[in-house]
């Protein structure tokens, strides 16, 4: 995509210096005391009003601009076939006949489940998932590497891939329309149902509201909610009369989130990652100062040096300069002996003869 | 070297030898083995499957445990002129149920009897070459798949009477009760009780099993009727227990009462926990019932007199007893859960085709309605003085509450409907309304519980209506159905889906198949 590997590694070490600074390293990965946003909104798929029509395949199709299907919306024999969300459709009704304990066929809806700590969120290391308050898990392909983990990471194997799109491929998924639901729309699906066999509200009203309707139609319904606690919770969940496992819905998954089971590996990696500055810092810490030691003890050999020579020099200098006085000493008293026996002979001469040119007075 | 050769052959031909004899024994004893379905009846659903595994209650098993198809057995016993003592010994007045045994003493006894006598008739039958079954371990001991047309049997009403008849109404033919000091069975005239009573499912101190009481007594008087050429009922298996036999016994249409001694009427009557009767209408209106209309609907006396044929109110008091395990009077008659109770049973009622196209969309309110309870609770009647009896009491109520199933005048009910309000994609959906509050009124017509709680000409209409006050005129649909998902009443659907919901599960539930739910131009044509 449009980022550099450069810049990549920059946000992945920062981010993991972030998550290390952050309150604990249980925290940074996975939260466990989330319980999804208060007042998050969900969907509620009531499998006994399910007649199989496929409008809401429709409305999905049309409101998402997907491109068109091979068969019509209309054909409800591609019902035979047990199908899967794929690139160009983010929701599908699977028909489930001969189920034990249902007089007719059942039908299931299935799309992004929109969980409340959302495995494909926490497995993906670009964070182009959001769980936004309102419900909706939302993708951000500007910043997809298309590594594809969430597909791997997502217990309800819906996030696709655009195989056959060779410029930028995109995952793609139910949006739970969120634009849609900005303008204060209902979701496609939601909104053309034609026996609200999806009930759109608030997810916890939801949760009440299929209670609601255990108690009102005794025999109806099994007593529970597909979503409510599996894998941490759902904003959209299902209710039916027959057991979630003939419907192909998974029951192994458990309630714990999955953010909450890779948080104690996924921990370490934030503080694995936070190392780095501070190991780097470290070592040029240490090579500075090691840098910093030479330098001052070059400069103290210097000057050691430098001081040894100078004394050396001023020694030599001043025998060199006791010497020129010695030896201008030494002509001056030869000079002076000199003159002293030129004087002696003059004198001696004078008092002998005649003093020539000097006067034997005045001499220094 | 030639010597070396010959020698080699003779080698090769022993052994070629030894191999095909060692093949042909194996294909012979698994040719034996089949006893499996013959052809026959093979595949067929059989309703004569035991299993063979008495050894259980002496610990694990250590080979599968044996598939015997009784009637097999006793149709190849009785070529031979062999009936049921050819295995079963007698024990006492009967042939005991267990196979040429009386008690289990041992696991290696009851082994020993089985491999013994099994192995030996096997053996016999193929010496005097007929057809036989397997005498070696894996021929019984496999496990193998046989489809079971099994049911469970009971008595209904017109059997019973079918029997009453064939025993010129000599109950005591069946009937006994314990006499507790000569310990030994008697017959009471008046105080014939349902089989069950005593007889629970497994074997108690008190009474045999069901099962063994039925093995026993059923069979020995048909085998005694048949070996008498009389007419008699079946004494193998399918005979009462195959699925597809039971649908063919004959039934009586209109069966006589049986006369024990029961009311024809009466009031339910509520008793303290002192054994003391409580006087009507001294805490609340009573509940007159007409015991002989429940007797006609039901086929048998245990549907309410579940383990005793005592008034409810004996062991059900108003405050509940240790006889009636504490469920006093109220729960009894009100849980709707249990089936023997008033509500529980009339709720059951509602499932049937013709009551579920209303009653299967319909909430249940817990607590019911009020304006329910008047459809049992009555008023005292101006004639009753404090001397009147139960029985009169009930026939004076009774008559004032006939019950007829009641709806308005045809003119009062709109013919046709027109769903417009919503029109978008397809025309407007025209309902033929009068046709079918005429059709659903028709379905109950002569039901007498439907009678009883529809004697309203405005209760019909609150399979549609619901919700709103009994009226001639009642609201539209859209005065509370409005804009769907209205988060302040999630349980409300909106207009579209109210619509659909009401229709759609009133079609499915009544078997009305076409128009299938999602064809939608069956009820709405397109827009031109």
């Amino acid at each position: 995509m449009s980022i550099s590997r450069r810049s990549f590694l920059g946000w992945l070490g920062a981010a993991g210096a972030g998550g290390s600074m952050a309150a604990g390293p249980a925290r940074a990965a996975g939260n466990g005391q989330f319980a999804g946003y208060p007042e998050s909104l969900g969907v509620l798929f009531d499998v006994t009003r399910c007649i199989g029509c496929r409008k809401c395949e429709e409305a999905c199709n049309k409101v998402n601009e997907l491109p068109a299907p091979a068969k019509p919306f209309g054909d409800l024999a591609v019902m035979q076939t047990r199908r899967r969300t794929d690139a160009k459709s983010y929701t599908v009704v699977n028909r489930y006949e001969n189920v034990p304990g249902a007089k007719g066929p059942l039908y299931r809806k299935l799309q992004c489940n929109h969980c409340l700590e959302p495995a494909c969120a926490s497995a993906c290391f670009v964070r182009a998932f959001t769980k936004n308050p309102n419900g909706a898990v939302t993708y951000d392909e500007s910043v997809c590497v298309g590594c594809r983990y969430c597909m791997i990471a997502c217990p309800f194997e819906i996030p696709t891939y655009e195989y056959d799109r060779a410029l930028e491929p995109r995952i793609m998924k139910c949006t739970f329309c969120q634009p849609r639901l900005a303008k204060g729309l209902l979701p496609g699906c939601v909104e053309i149902c034609p026996v609200e066999a999806l009930t759109f509200g608030r997810r916890r009203d939801l949760i009440r509201l299929a209670h609601e309707r255990f108690a009102q139609f005794p025999g109806r319904y099994i007593d529970a909610i597909y979503g409510e606690k599996e894998m941490g919770g759902t904003a959209w969940m299902t209710i039916s009369g027959v057991p979630f496992r003939e419907l192909g819905l998974r029951e192994d998954l458990g309630v714990t989130p999955a953010p909450e089971l890779t948080k104690g590996a996924l921990s370490v990696v934030p503080i694995v990652a936070g190392m780095w500055p501070v190991l780097l810092t470290g070592i040029y810490a240490i090579s500075q100062r090691r840098d910093k030691i030479a330098r001052e003890e070059q400069a103290a050999a210097v000057a050691d040096a430098v001081g040894k020579s100078q004394a050396e020099a001023k020694a030599k200098l001043a025998d060199a300069l006791a010497k020129a006085e010695k030896d201008k000493k030494a002509a001056i008293d030869k000079e002076v002996k000199k003159a002293l026996d030129a004087a002696k002979a003059a004198a001696a001469a004078a008092a002998a003869g005649t003093p020539a040119d000097a006067p034997p007075s005045k001499v220094s | 070297m030639m010597k070396e050769r010959s020698s080699l052959r003779r080698t090769g031909l022993v052994m070629t030898l030894a191999v095909l004899m060692l093949a042909v024994a194996i294909m012979s004893v698994q040719g034996s083995a089949p006893a499996a379905p013959a052809a026959d009846d093979a595949g067929k659903p059989r309703a004569d499957i035991i299993r063979i595994d008495g050894l259980r209650q002496f610990g694990a098993l250590e080979r599968p445990a044996v598939v015997y198809l009784h009637e097999r057995h006793t149709q190849a016993l009785s070529k031979k002129n062999k009936d049921c003592a050819a295995c079963h010994l007698p024990d006492r007045k009967y042939l005991s149920t267990k196979f040429k045994r009386l008690t289990d003493a041992s696991r290696q006894t009851v082994m020993d009897i089985y491999h013994d006598n099994c192995t030996a008739c096997h053996r016999q039958t193929a010496d005097a070459g007929e057809k036989s079954g397997p005498v070696v371990c894996a021929g019984c001991h496999q496990d193998r798949a046989v489809a079971s047309s099994w049911a469970d049997f009971g008595m209904d009403r017109s059997l019973h009477y079918r029997h009453v008849k064939a025993q010129d109404s000599k109950c005591e033919a069946c009937h006994h009760q314990v006499d507790p000091v000569a310990k030994k069975l008697v017959y009471v005239k008046g105080k014939e009780d349902d089989c069950r009573f005593c007889h629970l499912e497994k074997t108690v101190d008190r009474a045999i099993s069901m099962r063994l009481a039925a093995h026993t007594q059923c069979i020995d008087c048909h085998r005694k009727r048949l070996a008498e050429s009389k007419d008699a009922g079946p004494a193998t298996c399918g005979g009462c227990h195959d699925a597809a036999v039971q649908r063919k016994i004959a039934k009586v249409k209109d069966v006589p009462r049986l006369m024990r001694g029961q009311p024809d009427v009466t009031i339910v009557q509520a008793v303290q926990r002192d054994g003391q009767p409580v006087a009507p209408f001294t805490r609340m209106s009573v509940v007159p019932f007409n015991h002989v209309a429940h007797e006609g609907a039901n086929d048998t006396c245990r549907a309410c007199h579940h383990s005793s044929m005592d008034a409810c109110g004996k062991c059900h008091t108003l405050q509940g007893s240790k006889d009636g395990k504490f469920v006093n009077l109220q729960t009894a008659m009100h849980r709707a859960s249990a089936q023997a109770s008033c509500v529980g049973c009339h709720d059951g009622a509602k499932a049937r085709k013709e009551c579920a196209g209303c009653h299967a969309t319909m909430a249940r309110k817990d607590p019911p309605e009020l304006s329910g309870c008047v459809s049992c609770h009555m008023p005292k009647p101006a004639a009753a003085t404090p001397e009147t009896a139960p029985k009169d009491m009930a026939a004076m109520l009774l008559a004032a509450r006939k019950p007829v199933t009641a709806t308005f005048a045809d003119e009062d009910i709109p013919e046709t409907v027109e769903i417009k309000s919503i029109s978008k994609q397809y025309q407007a959906a025209r309902m033929p309304h009068r046709k079918i509050v005429q059709t659903l009124v028709k379905n109950i017509q002569g039901n007498t519980i439907a009678g009883a709680f529809h004697r309203d000409p405005g209760t019909v209409c609150q399979g549609c209506h619901h919700n709103s006050p009994v009226a001639k005129k009642p609201p539209s649909c859209a005065s509370c159905h409005g804009q769907p998902f209205d988060g302040r009443n999630l349980t409300r659907p909106g207009l579209q889906a109210a619509y659909h919901l009401q229709c759609m599960e009133c079609h499915g539930v009544m078997g009305l198949d076409k128009p299938t739910a999602t064809d939608c131009t069956g009820c709405h044509k397109d827009k031109i």
